[in-house]
């Protein structure tokens, strides 16, 4: 894996056309140059992944013994002193990432128009910086847009050509539009640990393939698509559906794990289309693993509406013993508006927390295996994070569940005991087991629609933001809910971090503002 | 102009083979194009069809030996891929992943190492696989020719196997005998003519019309003196003393024990006087940790100084022309035999 | 006099495979005699001294290569004998090991004292067969002499040598290919660096020789190396096998001091005894060199410095002459379906632009070339320059720029045969603007 700038990178000072500009030190010349606000362009190189080297895209020219070499940008550390030429100087370094975009275009069909990568592709972007007055010539035989005759099928005179191929259950292969840039090969082998795909062949022949006869098929097979810097790995969920243009990005946390990988929630119109990785260097890099990716299609199915508060109140008013109980999903402004409700029961109200799912060993990659997502976070607000097992003992001493973002029945028959409680109160985006087993059902905003926050398993504190996808106006986020039922409601995400602050001063110094983007590490704040 | 079906059909000799309309630029078939069947998709026998006559006990023993030569397993990829080959008359997609697991590798790679080599086959062919040089030193003296003549003799494509599945052709790349050009494979062996039942490549007989007769005709007695084309050992038989290893097992992941050589002594000496005093240097090894001067006095050796390693060169204030000098090297905790006396100059 | 000197090919004919003939001949008597009593430094400064330069083709300093290895470090030190023999035109390391086995097994003990390695393997393309099994009998001799396997000679000396068979990439002669095709992966061009002296096969020291390199030794070490340098010009020591091929009277394999004039070698009765009809062009290296006009073989001599003079490359040694009955065009489209057929498809300009070239040359040939596909063929040439990984697709453009140059008045003849060359290269079918 290529190494990366730090905060705490020695800066060294180099020459970048004939200007001394001050670099970190101790990573590669492509990263380098980013930090002083050069762009690279370059198709194989992937923070993530080790280096190849083979799309020759990011080339600059080194000062070297023997007069003025190519190199690539990617591969050559910096080191002190030496002497760099990039476009803006060299007509060289032009003409050669101008030849190499020409020529991966030479076997490239060019249909961007139905392409579902065009938008967010590398060739197009790198096509804008350096090859658009391109000197290469149309083959014979080879058609291009503007031909009527254009039938999209073809082989355009090219020498690959296997197309819709479905190279497993999620993921389909256009082999025209590959650039062998041998990303996906080696996000499996170094990556994901499993080498299922592989070049096939050589030279023009090239192409990326599964062992014949078996699948691409692995939790984290769709950040293939992901990192495919063109359209010839693409997610089956998303083919054909939006143009990427089109789409709005929320950035957001996935809340099915400890780990909290960071996400955009690409939507639009109310709908989300898909859930791409976000980059978060210390938390998920740039990789989702295919659960948390693909659980957007049931945010918005088999929903709850949102029930009427006055007779939970009453419920609550009258309760003699009341379990409040918190789940995976719940934010830390969730679990302050809990605990308000708690004080404002007093006695008569015990707190649980925890979930009754396995927890699962951490994969390395995105997922700690922890479905409790703010685990941290019940740490920090003082609520039980694993004393699920202690309600359900004592079932029988309480006469009102009230439980929220927690599929109790759904994740365990064992929790079929808790319907001796008479009274249950269900806080939760959706219509599951436990609803469908309660007395008394409120539905409230899913996390993808809460603007919110939680500490992951790294003790970092992220926020979530809130895409515009709820499907029913009338849903109100669970801590507004619990607020209301303890009698102070807090209407904004904004009062409701000051309540978690009230109760974890510790956190006072932080607002949705200056919680950036990639989180903030909490080391020696908490825990 | 037909539609791209799906993907992959089958992969013949490196070549993806896709069903494209036809492309006014290919010339030549590539070697890869050809190994026969094209459009066609080949079937593949299941492993349990392949293990019998994959897990003999000297294949087994063979790839023992094999996997003892590498001091990873996968080193032996390639020439496990060989014996499924020798064993089976191709590689077979089974094959493969019988090789892959040998191998310790995931089949996917191995998928990609056994279709980058033009080498295996990934279709069955005639009995005598005849591939023909078309670079450009066979080419200069006519391979092509050669080539025509040999499809028409045969009545079959570059490609194409015979119907009596005796023969095919296939165009390669340089052969690596292109002094005796135009050259051919039959099989295994290098072939410029046949003569006195036996295929031959001499100097001065390149392949012609008649030539390639006589080597069709050999094929042929061949084929009514062996009712199956014996098995060519694909590695060049085993060795005698490498089975097993002479060394131990797995001698190739050791190092070479450090001091089977004697130590290094300085080599280089040179000896001139200035006015300075008699100036000496010398090649510098790595491995020196100590280096001492002497000087010759009444027939023995006196210690004169102990420049450091780095040094590139030593003065001697005292030294006048016509002195002798030796220097002595140490390595570690090895001292070498002195160097060649220089008398200074 | 130096002529009769053979350094590598005086055993051919003699039946040297046995050992023997071989010992009879004087062979291994280095080994007995000479090697133990040395150090590593002094062998390698024997080496040095005779000016020995790699015979594979890029003409590396051998004894400079080997001081880059470390030793004795604890570490295994591989060294790789380098017999992928691709290059068209070359095929001399084909009889070198088929006549003369031994040879290369002395050389390969002589450099694995050298560089204190334990193992050695022999990288042999998988077409040469018949040199396999000459050397697997050859390595059994040795084993049964006692002159391989564990403590040589009653030294602490153990060496082991492997022959391993390749399946067929002309790309693995490029020895961070070959190192990858050992360990079993695609013979695919590492990047450099850590060069192989430093992190090769499995990540150890690794030392890649030609098999001509390795087999000179043996006479360096029984003669001189004073007299090894005496043989050849100042910057290059000793004698070079020769593979003349072409249009000559007598092809065949050659040893001659570097320095011989490239006209003698072609018409010497001692060598290739004169020119099959008129001389056309001469390509001096393997196919990967610029080709030679006859006027400027004339005056080239073979040696490194005179042909980087003529800008083409000594290369491997293969000499290819063809006279004027030959047609560039085709010798030419050859090349473009050999590189584009060998390019390991790792970069771009030479995956892409490799095949590109073939296209364009194919269809030249065919009749349907158009003005200005010469100037693109240069172009292309121009961009495989230093943009790549290894010299794969350099090696396509420089004769293919040479050949154009040269030859220019035969490329335009065959474009004129295309009654619409002066329209521009796309589709007939195309109409411009069509849609916008």
């Amino acid at each position: 894996m290529p190494k990366l700038p730090t905060a705490n990178s020695p800066k060294v000072a180099i020459f970048v056309d004939d200007k001394e500009v001050l670099v970190p030190g101790d990573t590669n010349l492509l990263e380098a140059l980013k930090t002083v606000g050069i762009e690279t362009p370059h198709i194989c190189y992937h923070p993530y992944l080790p280096v190849s080297g083979n799309c020759r895209q990011c080339l600059v020219e080194q000062e070297g013994p023997r007069g003025r070499m190519l190199i690539i940008a990617c591969f050559t550390p910096v080191t002190p002193g030496m002497k760099i030429y990039t476009p803006a100087s060299s007509a060289r370094v032009k003409n050669a990432r101008q030849a190499t975009s020409e020529f991966m275009l030479v076997n490239h069909p060019l249909d961007c128009p139905i392409c579902d990568k065009a938008g967010e592709c590398s060739l197009q972007e790198n096509y804008m910086e350096s090859a658009h007055q391109s000197r290469l010539r149309p083959e014979v035989g080879k058609q291009y847009h503007g031909n009527p005759d254009h039938t999209f099928v073809d082989s355009k005179g090219q020498v690959r050509g296997g197309k819709r191929v479905a190279l497993g259950p999620r993921v389909t292969l256009d082999e025209e539009r590959c650039v062998q840039c041998d990303r996906c090969v080696r996000f499996m082998r170094h990556v994901a640990k499993d080498e299922q795909l592989q070049l096939a062949s050589r030279g023009d022949h090239t192409y990326i393939t599964t062992f014949p006869g078996e699948k691409l098929d692995h939790e984290y097979d769709l950040c293939v698509t992901d990192i495919c810097p063109v359209g010839a790995l693409t997610a089956n969920h998303f083919r054909f559906q939006q143009r990427t243009w089109l789409l709005s990005r929320t950035p957001s946390i996935s809340m099915d794990d400890s780990l909290g990988a960071n996400i955009w929630i690409d939507h639009n119109n109310g709908k989300i289309w898909r859930i791409m990785p976000r980059c978060n260097p210390e938390v998920n890099r740039s990789w989702l693993s295919n659960t948390s990716r693909l659980a957007y299609m049931g945010f918005t199915e088999n929903r709850l509406a949102s029930g009427d508060l006055n007779i939970v109140s009453d419920l609550l008013k009258h309760a003699k013993k009341v379990a409040l109980v918190a789940g995976g999903a719940c934010t830390l402004e969730d679990l302050a508006a809990l605990k308000m409700l708690k004080d404002y029961l007093g006695d008569r109200a015990s707190l649980f927390g925890g979930t009754l799912r396995p927890v699962l060993e951490a994969d390395g990659i995105s997922k700690s295996g922890d479905p409790l997502a703010n685990r941290a976070g019940f740490k920090a607000l003082g609520i039980p994070d694993n004393n699920l097992n202690d309600l359900m003992k004592h079932a029988a001493d309480y006469d009102v569940l009230l439980t929220v973002h927690n599929d109790l029945f759904g994740d365990d028959e064992g929790a079929m005991i808790l319907k001796k409680i008479p009274n249950r109160v269900i806080l939760s985006a959706f219509n599951d087991e436990t609803s469908k087993d309660a007395t008394l059902v409120c539905g409230v905003n899913h996390w993808s629609e809460v603007t919110g926050s939680m500490i992951n398993s790294l003790n970092i504190l992220q926020k979530l933001s809130p895409a515009p996808t709820c499907p029913d106006a009338q849903l109100k986020p669970a801590y507004e809910v619990l607020s209301t039922l303890a009698g102070n409601p807090l209407t904004s995400a904004i009062a409701a971090l000051q309540k978690v602050q009230e109760f974890v001063p510790a956190l006072k110094p932080y607002s949705y503002e200056n919680i950036r983007s990639t989180g903030v590490k909490l080391d020696g704040v908490l825990l | 102009m037909k539609k791209v079906q799906g993907a992959v059909h089958f992969v013949a000799n490196n070549k993806l083979s896709f069903e494209r309309g036809p492309s006014p630029v290919e010339l030549y078939p590539t070697p890869a194009d050809q190994l026969g069947h094209h459009k066609k998709v080949q079937p593949q026998p299941t492993m349990e069809e392949i293990l019998p006559k994959l897990e003999t006990p000297a294949m087994k023993a063979r790839i023992a030996d094999l996997l003892s030569r590498y001091p990873e397993a996968q080193g032996a990829l390639l020439e496990v891929l060989w014996l499924v080959q020798e064993a089976l008359g191709w590689v077979p997609r089974e094959g493969i992943r019988y090789a892959a697991k040998v191998c310790g590798c995931s089949p996917a790679h191995a998928f990609g190492v056994a279709t980058f080599y033009t080498m295996y086959k990934h279709a069955p062919t005639g009995r005598f696989l005849l591939q023909f040089c078309r670079n450009i030193c066979c080419e200069q003296k006519g391979a092509s020719n050669i080539i025509a003549y040999t499809e028409k003799a045969l009545n079959i494509k570059t490609g194409e196997t015979t119907p009596d599945g005796l023969f095919t052709i296939l165009q390669v790349e340089c052969l690596g005998a292109c002094g005796f050009g135009p050259v051919m494979l039959v099989n295994d062996d290098f072939a410029t003519n046949a003569k006195d039942g036996k295929l031959t490549m001499i100097p001065g007989e390149t392949l012609t019309p008649e030539h390639v007769d006589n080597i069709l005709r050999w094929c042929y007695a061949r084929e009514k003196e062996f009712k199956n084309e014996p098995v060519r050992d694909a590695l060049g038989g085993s060795v005698a003393g490498h089975l097993g290893h002479p060394g131990a097992p797995g001698a190739s992941a050791v190092a070479q024990i450090f001091d089977y050589a004697p130590p290094s002594p300085v080599l280089g000496l040179k000896a001139v006087s200035k006015e300075t005093g008699v100036v000496l240097t010398w090649k510098g090894a790595p491995e020196f940790t100590r280096l001492v001067v002497e000087r010759e006095e009444g027939g023995s050796w006196k210690e004169i100084g102990e420049p450091s390693v780095k040094d590139k060169e030593f003065t001697d204030p005292n030294g006048r022309s016509g002195m002798n000098y030796r220097m002595i090297a140490t390595s570690g905790d090895r001292v070498a035999k002195p160097s060649k006396e220089e008398k200074a100059v | 006099m130096a002529e009769k000197i053979k350094v590598c090919t005086g055993n051919f004919g003699k039946g040297a495979q046995d050992i023997a003939v071989y010992k009879k001949l004087g062979g291994y008597a280095n080994i007995s005699s000479r090697l133990f009593d040395l150090s590593q430094f002094e062998v390698i400064d024997l080496v040095q001294r005779s000016g020995l330069r790699g015979r594979g083709g890029a003409g590396f300093p051998t004894g400079l290569k080997w001081s880059f290895v470390p030793r004795n470090t604890g570490k295994p030190v591989y060294i790789v004998v380098n017999a992928d023999e691709g290059e068209p035109g070359t095929f001399k390391d084909h009889f070198l090991m088929i006549e003369d086995p031994h040879r290369l097994i002395e050389g390969l003990i002589i450099a694995g004292w050298a560089l204190g390695s334990r193992t050695a393997y022999i990288y042999v393309r998988g077409e040469f067969l018949p040199c396999i099994e000459s050397l697997n009998k050859a390595i059994s001799q040795a084993y049964a002499e006692g002159l391989l396997g564990k403590n040589i000679g009653g030294t602490k000396f153990s060496f082991d040598i492997f022959v391993h068979r390749g399946a067929g990439a002309y790309i693995c002669g490029e020895e961070t290919a070959l190192i990858n095709s050992l360990e079993g992966q695609k013979g695919q061009p590492r990047l450099k660096p850590p060069f192989p002296a430093v992190s090769g096969a499995w990540k150890s020291p690794t030392c890649v020789n030609n098999v001509e390199t390795l087999m000179a030794l043996p006479w360096i070490f029984q003669n001189s190396p004073e007299a090894y340098a005496a043989l050849g010009t100042a910057s290059a020591g000793g004698t070079k096998v020769f593979c003349v091929s072409g249009d000559v009277k007598r092809t065949g394999v050659y040893e001659a001091p570097l320095g011989t004039p490239v006209m003698e070698l072609l018409t010497s009765s001692e060598y290739a005894c004169g020119i099959d009809g008129t001389l056309k062009g001469v390509i001096p290296g393997g196919s990967s060199c610029p080709v030679l006009l006859p006027e400027e073989c004339e005056k080239a001599t073979l040696d490194y410095e005179c042909m980087s003079c003529f800008k083409t490359m000594f290369g491997s040694g293969a000499v290819m002459p063809f006279n004027t009955t030959r047609d560039v065009v085709v010798l030419l489209n050859t090349l473009g379906n050999f590189y584009s057929h060998e390019s390991c498809g790792q970069c771009t300009p030479c995956r892409e632009g490799t095949g590109y070239a073939k296209r364009i040359i194919n269809s030249i040939l065919n009749g349907e070339g158009h003005d200005g596909d010469l100037e693109l063929l240069l172009s292309l040439s121009d961009q495989y320059n230093g943009t790549t990984i290894c010299p794969l697709a350099p090696a396509l453009g420089a004769p293919m720029t040479a050949f154009i140059k040269k030859y220019r008045s035969e490329f335009e003849a065959y474009i004129e045969k295309n009654p619409n060359h002066g329209s521009p290269r796309i589709c007939a079918t195309y109409r411009p603007g069509a849609f916008w």
